[in-house]
Parts: C-alpha cells; sequence; structure tokens
C-alpha cells in the first residue's frame, strides 16, 4: 500500500497536465522532419507482415478516400497539424513494419473482442490488422508447443524492437498461481516480465492490465495489479477503459510509428491525446447538467428527453477519456448517448468507486470507521447524531447538576 | 459584584466570523445540491431559463473564494493579532497544556471546577479554532482539486498560470485521498459532515458557556467583548 502510494506521488509531481495544442511552427517543423526521418527508416525495412492496409481496404470495398478522411481525424485526434495528414497516412501504411507481440493475462479479452468483432469495422479496426502481429493468443491458428516457439523466435528476431501490448490484470497472490500458461506453467508475472525485457515499449491496453480493472476489484482474491505495478524501467503507456477504444489503440501505435517514441502521458500515464479531457465537459447532455435536468428513474419523461444521467449515477464528471467525442464502433454511439450513465471504466479502482450507478453521495463504500458498507450521507448523519446526543446528554446534565457562577 | 469588561474581537474579526458564518450555510445548501440534487427543476421550463445547477455551483464556488480569503485573513491573525496571538496558544507547552486540560475538565466537570483564566481566548478554544481552519483548508485544496478537473485545457479565463497553479497546489490531495478522482470528492464529503458536526459543537458550547460562566461570552462575537468579575 505505502510502495503504491509512493509511486503515485511519484507520478503526480513528474509532469505538468496541461495539454498544449499549439507548440509554435518551430516546433512542428522539427517534429515533421524527426516523423519523415523516421518513416523513411521505416520504409527502407522489410515489411513484417504480408498484410498492408491498401489491400485490407479493397477487401472491405473502401477507397482511398475513405482512407484519407481517416487520416485527418485520426490527425485532429493526435493533436497535430492539418499538414501531418499525408504523414498520417504514410504511416498507417507502413504500420505492418512494427512488430507487436499481444499476451493476454488475467482479463476477459474484451479489448481484442472490441475490436475484432464488429461488424462493418472502422478504418481505425483495419488498420489494427495491418500491424504485424507477431504473437496474439486469441487469433493465432498455433497452439500449445507451437505458439511457445512462435513467441520464443518472434521476441528474438524483433529483440528492442516489438510493442508489448498487454491485456489483462497481473494476479499476485498465493505466488501469482492464479494464472499460468503454457506447458512450464510460468505464472502471469514471469510471462509478462520476460516479454516485457526485450520490448521497445510496453502498451497497456484496457482497464484491467493498466489498473487491475474488474480482477483488481474488493476484496481482490487474486492480488491482481495493472502493468505498471509490475514493469519498471520500461516504457509503459495505458490505455485504460473498458474496453478500450480501438481508436486511442492505433493512435498510441500510429504515434510510435510516426516517432519512434511514445506519446505525451499524463499523471496516470495515459497518453493525453486521448485521457486529456474530462468525459463532463464534452458530453452532449451537459447543457440539461447546467440547466439542473436529470433522469429521475430509468424510463422517465427525462429520460425520454435525454436529460442529464447524473442523478443516475453518472461518473462523467470524474472521468478523463475521449468517448464523448470519439464514440465507440464507429463513432455510432457511446453510454451516455445510449442512455445509461458513464460508469468511470478509465479510471483507477473504477469498479469499487465509479461504477455503482448511484450518485456519489448514495453510494455505499467502505466508511471511514469500517465495518458495514454505507453511503457518505448516511455515515455524515451518524456523525451529527452522535455529536446531537452528547450535546444533548451534556445539556441536560448540565441543567440538572450543573453549577452557574455565582450559585453558592 | 463588579464586573469589568474585556474586548475580544474587533469590529472586523465579527463582519470575518459572520460572513463564514453565512458562506457556510450556503456552501452546504449547495454542496449538498451538487452531490446529489435535491430537488427538481420544472421541466416545462426551457433549459436556458433554469439553470439551477450551474446557479447552485456558481453560488458554491462564490462562497468557496469567500470563505478562502477569509481564510487567509485568519490565517494572518494567527501571528499578528493584536489580541493574544493564536499560534502562542498552539505550541504544546506545559502551560497551554495544563489549560487546555483546565478547560475541558470544566466542560466536564458542568462547570463545578473552574480554574482557569477565562477572559482571554484559552488553548482549548485555539486548539478547538485550529481543528476547524484545518479542515477548511483541506475543503479548500479538495474543492479546488474537483474544480481544476474542468479546466483540462490548461487555460482559464484569467490565464494558464491559475490551473497550473492549482495543480501544482492540489494534486498531492488525489495521492493523499486513494489516487483516484473519487476519492476526492468523498473525502470532500465526508469533511462536510464533519464541520457540521463542529459547528453544532461550537454553538452549543457558546451558548452553555454564556449561561453557566455568566459572563456574557456570546457577546463576544455579536459585541466583541465579555464581562470578567472583578476580584
Amino acid at each position: 500500500m505505502i510502495e503504491k502510494r509512493e509511486a503515485l506521488a511519484k507520478m503526480f509531481s513528474a509532469k505538468g497536465s496541461k495539454i498544449n495544442t499549439n507548440r509554435g511552427a518551430e516546433y512542428y517543423d522539427s517534429l515533421m522532419q524527426t516523423m519523415n526521418k523516421r518513416l523513411a527508416e521505416l520504409e527502407q525495412t522489410p515489411a513484417a507482415g504480408k498484410v498492408s492496409i491498401t489491400n485490407v481496404l479493397e477487401a472491405e470495398g473502401l477507397d482511398r478516400r475513405d482512407f484519407m478522411k481517416w487520416a485527418s481525424a485520426a490527425c485532429a485526434a493526435l493533436m497535430l497539424p492539418s499538414n501531418f495528414t499525408p504523414l498520417i497516412a504514410k504511416a498507417a501504411e507502413l504500420m505492418n513494419r512494427v512488430p507487436v507481440i499481444w499476451i493476454e493475462l488475467q482479463d476477459c479479452a474484451g479489448n481484442s473482442e472490441a475490436i475484432l468483432r464488429s461488424d462493418a469495422p472502422t478504418i481505425d479496426e483495419l488498420i489494427l490488422e495491418t500491424i504485424s502481429l507477431e504473437f496474439n493468443e486469441t487469433l493465432m491458428a498455433a497452439a500449445g508447443h507451437a505458439a511457445e516457439e512462435h513467441l520464443e523466435e518472434a521476441m528474438h528476431t524483433f529483440k528492442g524492437k516489438y510493442l508489448c501490448v498487454v491485456e489483462g490484470a497481473i494476479p499476485l497472490a498465493m505466488d501469482g498461481l492464479y494464472g499460468t500458461i503454457g506447458a512450464k506453467a510460468e505464472t502471469f508475472k514471469d510471462h509478462l516480465l520476460r516479454v516485457a525485457k526485450d520490448s521497445a515499449a510496453v502498451v497497456a491496453v484496457g482497464t484491467c492490465a493498466t489498473f487491475g480493472g474488474v480482477p483488481a476489484a474488493s476484496p481482490n482474491p487474486t492480488g491482481a495489479v495493472g502493468v505498471q505495478d509490475i514493469v519498471k524501467g520500461k516504457p509503459i503507456i495505458n490505455i485504460p477503459a473498458c474496453p478500450a477504444n480501438p481508436a486511442n489503440i492505433t493512435g498510441t501505435i500510429l504515434h510510435y510509428v510516426l516517432t519512434g517514441q511514445i506519446p505525451e502521458l499524463d499523471h496516470l500515464n495515459r497518453p493525453k491525446f486521448a485521457f486529456g479531457y474530462r468525459i463532463h465537459d464534452n458530453c452532449e447532455r451537459r447543457a440539461h447538467f447546467d440547466a439542473g435536468e436529470f433522469v429521475e428513474e430509468w424510463g422517465d419523461k427525462g429520460a425520454q428527453n435525454n436529460f442529464c444521467l447524473y442523478k443516475m449515477g453518472c461518473k462523467g464528471p470524474m472521468t478523463f477519456n475521449n468517448c464523448s467525442i470519439v464514440r465507440y464502433n464507429s463513432g455510432t454511439n457511446w453510454p451516455i448517448g445510449a442512455g445509461h450513465g458513464c460508469i468511470g471504466c478509465s479510471e483507477p479502482q473504477f469498479w469499487d468507486k465509479y461504477a455503482q450507478e448511484r450518485p456519489m453521495a448514495d453510494t455505499h463504500f467502505k466508511a471511514p470507521t469500517g465495518g458495514v458498507e454505507k453511503t457518505v450521507d448516511e455515515f455524515g448523519l451518524g456523525l451529527l447524531t452522535a455529536a446531537g446526543i452528547g450535546i444533548g446528554i451534556h445539556a441536560i446534565a448540565s441543567v440538572i447538576a450543573g453549577k452557574k457562577e455565582g450559585d453558592e | 459584584m463588579n464586573y469589568k469588561k474585556v474586548e475580544r474581537m474587533s469590529g472586523a474579526m465579527r463582519i470575518n466570523h459572520w460572513v463564514v458564518a453565512v458562506s457556510m450555510v450556503v456552501a452546504i445548501v449547495t454542496g449538498l445540491y451538487i452531490g446529489h440534487p435535491y430537488y427538481q427543476s420544472f421541466i416545462a421550463d426551457p433549459a436556458a431559463t433554469k439553470y439551477v445547477m450551474a446557479w447552485n455551483r456558481l453560488a458554491h464556488f462564490i462562497v468557496a473564494i469567500i470563505f478562502d480569503v477569509s481564510s487567509i485573513v485568519v490565517a494572518y491573525l494567527y501571528f499578528f493579532s493584536r489580541f493574544e496571538k493564536p499560534y502562542k496558544k498552539l505550541i504544546p507547552s506545559g502551560k497551554n497544556i495544563s489549560e487546555f486540560f483546565a478547560v475541558l475538565v470544566n466542560l466536564i466537570t458542568l462547570n463545578r471546577v473552574k480554574k482557569f483564566d477565562s477572559s482571554h481566548s484559552d488553548s482549548f478554544n485555539s486548539v478547538f479554532f485550529f481543528v476547524f481552519h484545518m479542515m477548511l483548508v483541506w475543503m479548500l485544496l479538495t474543492g479546488l482539486q474537483l474544480y481544476v478537473h474542468g479546466l483540462a485545457s490548461g487555460l482559464s479565463s484569467i490565464g494558464a498560470w491559475w490551473p497550473a497553479m492549482l495543480h501544482l497546489a492540489t494534486d498531492w490531495t488525489l495521492w493523499a485521498t486513494g489516487g483516484t478522482n473519487m476519492d476526492v470528492r468523498i473525502s470532500h464529503h465526508y469533511t462536510m459532515y464533519s464541520i457540521i458536526a463542529w459547528v453544532m459543537f461550537h454553538i452549543y458550547y457558546q451558548i452553555w458557556r454564556t449561561i453557566f460562566w455568566k459572563e456574557g461570552d456570546i457577546n463576544i462575537v455579536v459585541g466583541g467583548n465579555k464581562f470578567i468579575k472583578e476580584k
């Protein structure tokens, strides 16, 4: 606990949280030079995968125009000026040069599923199909010893160059035996450390991998923690949310392809381009919040009129994510748009502290005194009642037995 | 029996006290609304004409700022008051500790034992108020942390220094409360109840002193003085 707090304290004091969206012509000129150089280098290297974005787009019936529209949107999402659009498009074409090893730990594979299972994939999702995915338990045909060998080979071939994408929490209780993989029963912790060791950077995808997520929810029987609690001495990028938005995964990998570096991160190691803003401030129902127009119960007049979901427990005011702008499934919709409040899935400890579907004041938490969980208001009223009883007893006692000055 | 008048609070101090008292009531009424909107606005009215949450938040922030400024005044008085300087009564010296317990004993024995000088602001009083001021500082820091969440762009109407300063001054409250934005909210809400409990005791104790000490203590905050029996 103390160690965790120290780590948090260090993170909070590390860097400011200002998001600078205009850094001046000089900065962008030098950035463009860096990117051009990097892309030229990448172009020289052989494609690690056979799939390229051009033939994937063709197979899906999308033309170059759709692709360029996506590139300009991705450029904006990465907070770059519009003249970077051709570079983004080129980077997407060179995505198959960056080897990725995707490992799966204690989770539901929901992040993989979110990317794979859409019936009309977005270009974000298609691009993730073209990355040179060297190893992924969910997708690959190989199994058993063949899979293990494949992992070894990929780690050896692309030593120091591959991105290690991690999905899922790491159980530490019982020496990590809650999760093992392979014939030698390697624990998830050892597995992660082994793969992360030779990687260029580690990308934790989804809330389980970033903060422990649902497996780490109280009472956390498996002792689950996130990647940043285990892996030290490597650049770590956290892309939380449940599931992580494919747009943000693509954005992060794009940034890596473009610069060879990780994007600017906030105090929780989340890319600022995606987690720099609060859901509440970009919410389409924000006006109803300010007006005091709330949904009081599911299906009421307020719900029919798309009123604010704050009283139904929406945690948009405490949650930093870009889903109110980017949305999910090709921008089709997002939780609040569908009439359900935000559950704060991109924040640490969201299952215990955000996802109760009640306003904070009505949520049952562990009280400071311990014991049965109660709401802050219940605890507070208990405190006031105790104070009132104490005062009452003292007042009555004073009237009966007290001594006024001058009394003899 | 002769009584001597002792001045305890200047006019400015009394105004400060009542500004704080009114601010606190407004902060609690609006703060409870922000935490859980407990009344509904008229659904038939167009949104632009009611703006209920926005007004509540505005009032909450305005009284918070008044509160903060008055706290700065109080902090100044801790060191430069022309009455007995409160910081001197907080130092855990033998004299202060014995006075603290003498006043506590007076309270517990229902004024049957009174062995201290009740003409000045005693150590018990000073410690009691210090607890209150610490809670106010905590409310200020956690409140500003919650507020700066809305300034994610790093800009504000008064310049970029303001959110930068708020981050610098208040980001540690995230760490201190448990690491999430929600923990800061929970702590802000719990502390409100602690402050209300403090106020309950404060009002009771002042009335109790007035009745049992018979020195007109309630007048300290109204007229600025109390009376002491001349020996």
